[in-house]
Order: structure tokens, then C-alpha cells, then sequence
């Protein structure tokens, strides 16, 4: 189901072609298997997900988790149809009024494809969480729509609970809250490993320190000897590396700093051009600045390597931060550099000299693939794991790609919700001015709606017309108790007291438009936290619809 | 909680008569009418609210909706549920099974179907009340006057030629008649990034206007597919290109026809052997063949509810509508960019201004000819040329081909002189083109 096979496992020169003509789900699930491949589609198909609460919008999160072919889905919710859910809920019809709408919703949702069980528990979920605890912990994730916040929150601690275990189960959970126009999607997470961001590119060239056999192979050409035609069609690669080469051995082992010397190092290249219009020459010179970007780990990547969780490993180590320690210890040695990409992107060039060029770059790899196998395999012995505990394709991957891994450490729903994180700091930094200013007020009027909720057992805007001035200055109030003063003068801003009256506007209703933006974004970020390819968010956004703009928040 | 009295009473009601007590309460647009009654704070002065709104949205808006595709489905599903009951939608084409990871009213039994037909069928069968009207072809088959029906047009299209068809055909009838001013709502989405905007045709920029953000399809040269081959993209393109006409002559390559799309993988596959490339699929050939792009349910769930979103905000005036463009990127967090694309003043739809081309004394019409092939800001692949003397190079039909060809060799300002410029059309340009040379 490979979107393309790997070059490096490719056969050819065989007689003999096979036919890899797609099966029927590999048809169907062409489009995103493209994005994701087999490894994404595997994650995809073991997933277990749970929604808490059954509106539109976590309805139409899920319908976009059950077309890409998650294992399995439940939902949780009590409450019986009424006409008002089936107005905005795609996911059920007149008929079901009066049933369970778990039930409903689970019938129309498993229609849209065959390989996904879906089931419904009719329960209240607050006595659930207090009686079988075990219900929730035996999901991939979790997703509570429009909850009571003070469920949210207990769903919430009962998760970071079980994180805190050793070897416990690590379940995200995806909190979601609309009112009207207005959204917010929050995620908490202990800490999530990224595979594959999917960087633009994944090429590690070695321009500047190119390892023997592609140093060799860059001084032996003889460019005075060749003809117009073969001297057109040397890779750029091959150019750039043999000018910096040249270049070292003149300037002291350097390679160019200054402006001056980069200039310098450009009319070098120059002077070997036999004719104007070499495409070759033109691609050397506009990738010249490779040359002064060092081949190093990537800054973000040495980072991690200087985690805690990476430096001291155990036999409980997720297999990323057993790869990290492995390429920590694996650049200890000479020459220092991460382990080489066998990918080389297109370039002008001949057939030949580009496969040529290609197998130094794949032989370099497979030195250096099987260098980091043997110095991981001593690492697993020694903590005490099995050698085959990193599978031979986890560790390809990470070796082919080594720029394109992350961690996430993030925070408790309730840490973030209590203000004990970084809200105090994107307080004392708000300025109106700001962009995301409208979308900060808004997670402020969410935040106080939830209070209000608390408070009243009803949510802002609920009421007849009359009461909305009366709704929005209680809110109103609660905002300036959770700003502390912090924002000068007796009132607050007008972005703050325009985003309140839109939150209760809304009443806490879901649009139908609102419900299919914000079920797309969270199936996005579902996604991404189940395949660990791409980087989700953490851990607020606000989705402001009036404006059609957004605000990312660490809170 | 009289509608909860009233669920709990149709409970062992037969279903059409539940029914007939569904579409009577009005309450159930609860969650909707808030937004619909009350004003906000950023709601413009236009808006009446109430009932007169929520008339004319449900009863009296008349909404077109171009393509049942990804976007489309999702597209439908938003209308029907926002209050839209007389919506119409166009597709010409079928249900294939690779659809059906998104195009979520679709079932296995649907493939080979119309993509309009079914699409409206599921939609009147899961929201009663809505009416909706396929017609299963392309836009362009319909007269102007089909058009101008309509209060709103929401196109989620793949094509772009499509795209460039209905915008420009909504910016002349709104030059024509200012009272004919239809918003277009155009959304488009590729793997986890996406973008909606709102074209008012005339008033703000139209969808011609950024046609030079396009990334151009990328086009391997000639000469590398035939001689110099480096990857397996480039081997598939020969076995396309250069392999299919030579061997099948005037059968079309279907690339719909995994019998078609085998015996490309085949050729590409053996010519990657001599090469000693490495890489040549099944489905990176079919992906390189039919310009696959990478295509998910929850993508198109965004964009589709942001145009939704606008079509909504324009009938009713309930909340300021998108002025006049949204980029969604999925892939790195979420980051969302909000901004007004500018009018192109010498943009051929909608700008007053004619464009101009530097060109080169010795340049010949062949040369002219590349340069205005490689503009970003035209996307043509095919162009016909004239001048006042008739036609200047059109590459059909044949006769007229055969007579204007020598045209290619000869100098630019041998055939124009130093005044004159030219007019170009071309099959995916939906008008004409004035194009002024500026000799240097």
C-alpha cells in the first residue's frame, strides 16, 4: 500500500515486472494514503475513539475519522433525539427523534464506511467516570463535545492520571466548545512524538563536509577534458561540492563567511562555465548558500537530544527517545554529522552521472544505517530490551529523515483552564492591536461562559432576549476577575466586552457551519495525534467565524 | 420544552406523520435563529433579522452549488442544514470508488453513478424539507441566463479551467447589468492546506486576479523525458507522452482505465530498468498520469463550512462575510490567514487595463509565443493569436494551422511592426486576451 516503494528496496533490472495494480482499499483510500502511507493508514486502523457528548459537531468530527478508516468509534451520551439536535446534526433524521441519540447517531455514521465498528453506550457519563474508569482508559483518544465543563475536567484529570503511570496509557484528549460564530478546540497531551512532520525537504547533501567517496568523486573530474555536452551536464551537487572543496584547501580549511567571500566563492564557480546558458552552472550558483549551511543536527532535533526524557533512557523509553539517545551517541564519533539521506532531489544532469551520483548517496546511507543499527542495538541491550523492539522500518525512517521528528510535552486541561499556565503570561502581553487580540478575548468569554455555567447551571444567552445585556455584564464581570486588573482602567477593552456579546449571541448553540469547520479541524488534529506524522497543535485554538480567522494559544 | 412534550408524543407516531410534526415546529432552528434574531456586535446596520430574514433565506434564496465532488457534498450537507431549501448543483461527473474516502454521501452501490443526481437524492432523503435540483453536466453546457437565477454561487471545483469559466461568466453579467451582481464563494483544498474566498464579481478581486498564484503543473522539459531520464516521474512521462500516441496512434489514453494506466506502469517500469532508476509504481504512475492531489474528508470539511459559512453570512447579513480570503494550513498546528486579495488592474476578466509583453527585436513568433506560454499571470498551454489581418498562428483547426504556421519562423516585428499587438485566446482562458509588445 506503499504510496511509492522505497528506492533503496526497489529491484530492477528484472525481466519479470509485477503488477502492484491497487486492491479495492487501497482504491478507496488512494487519495490519503498519498498524504499518510501505509504507516499512517496502519496507525489510522488500529485507532479506538470515543466521543463524550453527541452534538453536530462532534458528530461531524467523527464522520471525518470514520471516511479514512479508524478501527473503531463509541459514543457516549445519554439524552434522547429532539428536533432541535436533528436540525443541525447531518448524522440523524425526523425518525430519530425520541431515541437515544448515541444510538441514532452511530447508525448513520457507520453507514459511511464498511470496514469501521461503531457502538453507542447510553449512560451518563459522569457516573461512568466515577464507576469504570477503564471505559475511557481503553481508547486511542478521546473527543468531548460541548460537555459540562466540570465533566470536561474530571475526563481531563482522569487522563493525565493514567500518563503519569509508568508505561500507562497516554490518551489524548480533544476538548471542543461553540457557541454560535465562535469556537475553540483544546488538546491535552502529556507529551506526543512526531515521526514524520513532513519537512519540505529531506535531503542532508553534505555540501560542506562531504563524506570520501563523494569528496573523491567531486575532485576526480576532470572538467577541462570534457566536451560541451557532458561538461552541461554535471550535477550541481557534484559542482558545489568540488568548488568547496578547492575553496578549503586555498582559505585554511574554511569554507566562506563573510559576504565578500561568498561573492568570492560564486566567481570561482563562474570561471569553470565553458558556455553562457549552462543549466548546471545556473543551478549551482542559486544553491551555492547550501555550501555555508553547515550539515549538522537541526537545531530544533538538538534540542531534544538535551531532553531529560532522551539523555537518561530506561526500558520504558518510547522508541523515539530511543532513536534520539542513538543519534546523540551516534554523532559522538567523527565526523560529528547526522547520518546521510539517501534521497537526492532532481537536478539537470545526465542519466549516468545522476545515477551515479545517486548510489554514493545510497551506499553512504547504508554505511551509516547499519552504523546506527549496531550502536542501538548495544543501547537496547544494555537497558535491557530486545533488539527488535525498534522495528527496521521505524528506524529507516528515522535515519532517512532525521530533521523531521518532535516532541510535544503539553499541559493539563485543567492547569491550562485554571490559569496556572501561560494564560497570566498572554494576559500581561495583550495588546489590542495584536492580531489574535478578537480570538484571545473570545477563549476569555468561553472561559467565563463556562464559569457562568457553574454558577447558573444554564449558559449565557439561554434565555429569553431581554437577558442578554444581563448575561453579558455578569460575564463581563468574570472576565475582569480572571484579567486581575492586569489590563488598565476601570473597563475593559471593547474587543473584550464585543467578544463577550458574541459568545452569548450564540447562546451555545451549534451552527451547522460552525459544527462542520470546527468537526474538520478536529479530525485533522486527530489524525495527526494517531498517525504521529505532522505536528498538532498545542494546545488552544480559537476559531473566530465572523471574521472567518483563527489564534493558536499555549495555555 | 414544549418541543420536548411534543418528541416525547410523536415517539409511537407512524413516521410520516412524525415527520409532518417535525417540519411544523419551527423550534427546531433554535440554535440557528439565535444568530438569525439577535444582532452582534460586528453585525452591519443592513441586517433586519427576525422573520423577513429568515423569509427570505428559507423561502425566497435560490443557491447554486458547482460540483458534488469532495467540497461539494460537504457543501450540500451545510446549505441544507443552514435554512438554504431551494438549492441547485452541478457535476458532470461519476462515482469512482477512490471517492469515497471523502465524498461522504456516496456508497460502493454508488459507483458509476451520476455524482449531482445521487448527491441530491441523499440530501432530500436525510434533511425533509430541502429541495434539491441536480443537473448532471458541465457548467458550460447552461446558457447565461441559467446563471442569473440565482442569489449566491458556491463552486468547490477541482478544475481550473472550470473556475475561470464561472468567474468570468459572473463578472461579465455583473458589467453588463449592476444589478446582476452574484457572489461567487470558491473554496479548493490540497492534502491538510486549503483556502475559501468570497469574489464579489466587479467590486473586489476576482478569481482571474490571482491567477498568477498558481503553481503551474509541474512540466517536465522535453528533452529530459526523451534523453536524459533521472527519475521514475520522468520515465512515466515518456511512457505517456512520448510512448502512448507512438504505439496506440489515435486511441486516446484513458487515464481512468487501469488497463491503460497497467501498460504505462509496464513501459515506464522497463525503460526505469535501463536506466537503472529506481522508484516506478503502480500508483506513483497513475499519480503522475492523472495529476493526483492528495485529497482528505476533514480538509474539505473546513473549507467547505467556511464557504458555507459566507454564503450564510451574504443571504442573511447576520455577520460581515469574508473580505476576501482565507488560507487554512493544517499541516504544522493550525494556522489560519486572513486577508484581502487586491484587484489586478490589467486582469483580463475583470481590470480595465491591457497587458503588456516586453519582447525582443529578434525575437521570432515561436519565441513570442514560449514566453506567453511560461506567464504566470496568463496559465495558457494552447494559444491562438491574431492581429488585424486575420489570424496570426492558430494551432487548429488543420487548415488553418497548415496556412499560419511559416508564421513561427518569422520575426515578431517583421509580421507586426512596431504599432501593433496582438489578441490571444486559449481553450483554458475564459475571455480574450489584448496584449500590447513593448519592443526593448
Amino acid at each position: 500500500m506503499d504510496d511509492s516503494i522505497d528506492v533503496t528496496q526497489a529491484t530492477t533490472g528484472t525481466t519479470e515486472i509485477p503488477s502492484y495494480r491497487p486492491d479495492a482499499k487501497t482504491r478507496r483510500y488512494d487519495r490519503q494514503l498519498r498524504l499518510w502511507a501505509s504507516a499512517g493508514q496502519r496507525s489510522l486502523e488500529s485507532a479506538r475513539v470515543l466521543l463524550v457528548g453527541s452534538d453536530a459537531t462532534g458528530c461531524q468530527a467523527l464522520k471525518n475519522l470514520v471516511l479514512p478508516g479508524i478501527s473503531q468509534f463509541t459514543i457516549l451520551s445519554p439524552n434522547l433525539t429532539t428536533s432541535q439536535d436533528v436540525a443541525t446534526n447531518f448524522f440523524l433524521h425526523p425518525d430519530s427523534v425520541g431515541f437515544p441519540i448515541a444510538e441514532e447517531s452511530v447508525k448513520y455514521l457507520k453507514e459511511l464506511n464498511p470496514a469501521v465498528e461503531g457502538s453507542s453506550r447510553v449512560e451518563d457519563p459522569a457516573s461512568l467516570v466515577s464507576t469504570n474508569a477503564d471505559f475511557f482508559t481503553a481508547f486511542t483518544l478521546i473527543i468531548a463535545s460541548n460537555i459540562e465543563p466540570s465533566l470536561e475536567l474530571q475526563i481531563a484529570d482522569l487522563l493525565w492520571e493514567a500518563s503519569l503511570t509508568v508505561g500507562g496509557p497516554e490518551i489524548p484528549l480533544i476538548a471542543i466548545r461553540n457557541s454560535g460564530f465562535v469556537g475553540r478546540v483544546e488538546i491535552q497531551l502529556r507529551e506526543h512524538s512526531v515521526v514524520d512532520t513532513h519537512p519540505d525537504t529531506t535531503h542532508t547533501l553534505r555540501l560542506d563536509a562531504p563524506f570520501p567517496s563523494l569528496q573523491q568523486h567531486a575532485r576526480s573530474l576532470d572538467l577541462s577534458s570534457m566536451d560541451s555536452m557532458e561538461h552541461s551536464h554535471v550535477p550541481w551537487v557534484v559542482l558545489l561540492v568540488r568548488a568547496a572543496s578547492l575553496w578549503k584547501e586555498s582559505h585554511g580549511g574554511n569554507l566562506p563567511e563573510t559576504s565578500e567571500e561568498k561573492l568570492a566563492f560564486k566567481d570561482l564557480l563562474r570561471k569553470d562555465k565553458v558556455k553562457g546558458d549552462e543549466e548546471n552552472y545556473e543551478e549551482a550558483l542559486a544553491q551555492a548558500y547550501r555550501v555555508w549551511n553547515p550539515s549538522e543536527v537541526p537545531w530544533e532535533v538538538r534540542q531534544l537530544l538535551d531532553d531529560e526524557s532522551v539523555m537518561n533512557i530506561s526500558s520504558s523509553s518510547k522508541n523515539l527517545q530511543l532513536l534520539l539517545h542513538t543519534l546523540s551517541q551516534y554523532i559522538v564519533a567523527p565526523p560529528h554529522l547526522p547520518p546521510t539521506s539517501p534521497s537526492l532531489p532532481d537536478m539537470h544532469s545526465s542519466t549516468t552521472s545522476y545515477v551515479q551520483l545517486q548510489n554514493l548517496y545510497k551506499k553512504e546511507y547504508q554505511s551509516d544505517l547499519a552504523r546506527f543499527k549496531t550502536l542501538l542495538a548495544e543501547i537496547l541491550l544494555r537497558i535491557g530490551l530486545e533488539e527488535g523492539t525498534v522495528s527496521d522500518e521505524e528506524i529507516e525512517s528515522f535515519v532517512k529523515n532525521v530533521g523531521g521528528v518532535g516532541i510535544i510535552k503539553g499541559r493539563s486541561l485543567r492547569e491550562s483552564k485554571e490559569g496556572r499556565g501561560l494564560l497570566a503570561t498572554e494576559i500581561d502581553g495583550f495588546d489590542e492591536s495584536d492580531l489574535s487580540a478578537t480570538c484571545f478575548a473570545m477563549h476569555l468569554a468561553l472561559l467565563a461562559s463556562e464559569r457562568f455555567f457553574v454558577a447558573h447551571r444554564r449558559w449565557p444567552g439561554t434565555k429569553a432576549r431581554d437577558d442578554m445585556a444581563q448575561d453579558n455584564r455578569e460575564v463581563e464581570e468574570i472576565v475582569k476577575g480572571v484579567l486581575g486588573g492586569k489590563i488598565q482602567g476601570a473597563e475593559i477593552p471593547d474587543v473584550f466586552v464585543e467578544s463577550i456579546a458574541e459568545v452569548t449571541r450564540g447562546g451555545f448553540g451549534t451552527l451547522p457551519t460552525t459544527a462542520a469547520f470546527l468537526g474538520g479541524v478536529v479530525a485533522q488534529e486527530a489524525i495527526k495525534l494517531v498517525t504521529n506524522q505532522y505536528t498538532p497543535l498545542d494546545n488552544t485554538v480559537v476559531i473566530n467565524l465572523v471574521k472567518s480567522e483563527s489564534a493558536k494559544f499555549k495555555f | 420544552m414544549t418541543a420536548a412534550v411534543l418528541n416525547g408524543e410523536t415517539n409511537g407516531l407512524a413516521s410520516s406523520s412524525k415527520l409532518e410534526f417535525y417540519l411544523a415546529d419551527t423550534s427546531r432552528f433554535e440554535s440557528i435563529d439565535k444568530i438569525l434574531d439577535r444582532r452582534g456586535p460586528w453585525t452591519n446596520e443592513l441586517f433586519q433579522g427576525g422573520q423577513g430574514t429568515k423569509d427570505f433565506l428559507r423561502n425566497q434564496s435560490k443557491i447554486l452549488v458547482i460540483g458534488a465532488g469532495g467540497l461539494g457534498c460537504e457543501i450540500l450537507q451545510n446549505l441544507a442544514l443552514s435554512g438554504f431549501n431551494d438549492i441547485h448543483v452541478i457535476d458532470m461527473d461519476t462515482i469512482d470508488i477512490s471517492n469515497l474516502n471523502r465524498q461522504f454521501l456516496f456508497r460502493e452501490s454508488d459507483v458509476g453513478k451520476s455524482k449531482a443526481l445521487v448527491a441530491a437524492e441523499f440530501v432530500m432523503k436525510r434533511v425533509p424539507g430541502v429541495k434539491v435540483t441536480p443537473y448532471h453536466g458541465k457548467i458550460q453546457d447552461h446558457p447565461i441566463t441559467f446563471y442569473e437565477q440565482f442569489n449566491i454561487v458556491v463552486a468547490g471545483l477541482d478544475s481550473i479551467p472550470a473556475r475561470r469559466w464561472i468567474n468570468a461568466t459572473l463578472v461579465q453579467m455583473a458589467q453588463e447589468d449592476e444589478e446582476k451582481i452574484i457572489p461567487l464563494v470558491d473554496g479548493g483544498t490540497e492534502g491538510f492546506k486549503g483556502q475559501a474566498r468570497v469574489i464579489l464579481p466587479t467590486v473586489t478581486s476576482c478569481y482571474e486576479c490571482s491567477i498568477d498564484m498558481l503553481t503551474p503543473p509541474t512540466a517536465f522539459p522535453i528533452c529530459t523525458i526523451a534523453n536524459t531520464p533521472r527519475l521514475p516521474e520522468h520515465c512515466i512521462e515518456w511512457a505517456s507522452v512520448l510512448e502512448w500516441p507512438k504505439v496506440h496512434k489515435d486511441k486516446k489514453l484513458d487515464t481512468d482505465d487501469p488497463d491503460h494506466i497497467e501498460w504505462l506502469y509496464q513501459q515506464a517500469s522497463a525503460r526505469a530498468a535501463q536506466f537503472k532508476i529506481e522508484g516506478v509504481t503502480w500508483a506513483l504512475t497513475q499519480g503522475v498520469v492523472k495529476n493526483i492531489i492528495p485529497a482528505i474528508a476533514s480538509t474539505n470539511a473546513i473549507i467547505a463550512a467556511s464557504c458555507c459559512n459566507e454564503a450564510l453570512k451574504i443571504a442573511t447579513a447576520c455577520a460581515p462575510y469574508l473580505d476576501n480570503y482565507m488560507m487554512y494550513v493544517g499541516n504544522d498546528s493550525v494556522y489560519t490567514y486572513t486577508f484581502e486579495y487586491e484587484k489586478r488592474p490589467e486582469c483580463p476578466v475583470c481590470g480595465g487595463e491591457s497587458l503588456t509583453a516586453d519582447v525582443g527585436r529578434d525575437w521570432t513568433l515561436e519565441k513570442f509565443i514560449e514566453t506567453l506560454i511560461a506567464r504566470q499571470d496568463l496559465q495558457i498551454s494552447k494559444p491562438s493569436l491574431s492581429y488585424s489581418r486575420g489570424a496570426l498562428f492558430w494551432p487548429s483547426p488543420p487548415d488553418v494551422f497548415e496556412a499560419t504556421r511559416p508564421n513561427l519562423d518569422r520575426l515578431l516585428i517583421d509580421l507586426l511592426g512596431e504599432e501593433e499587438g496582438v489578441v490571444v485566446t486559449d481553450p483554458s482562458m475564459p475571455v480574450s486576451v489584448n496584449i500590447s509588445l513593448n519592443y526593448v
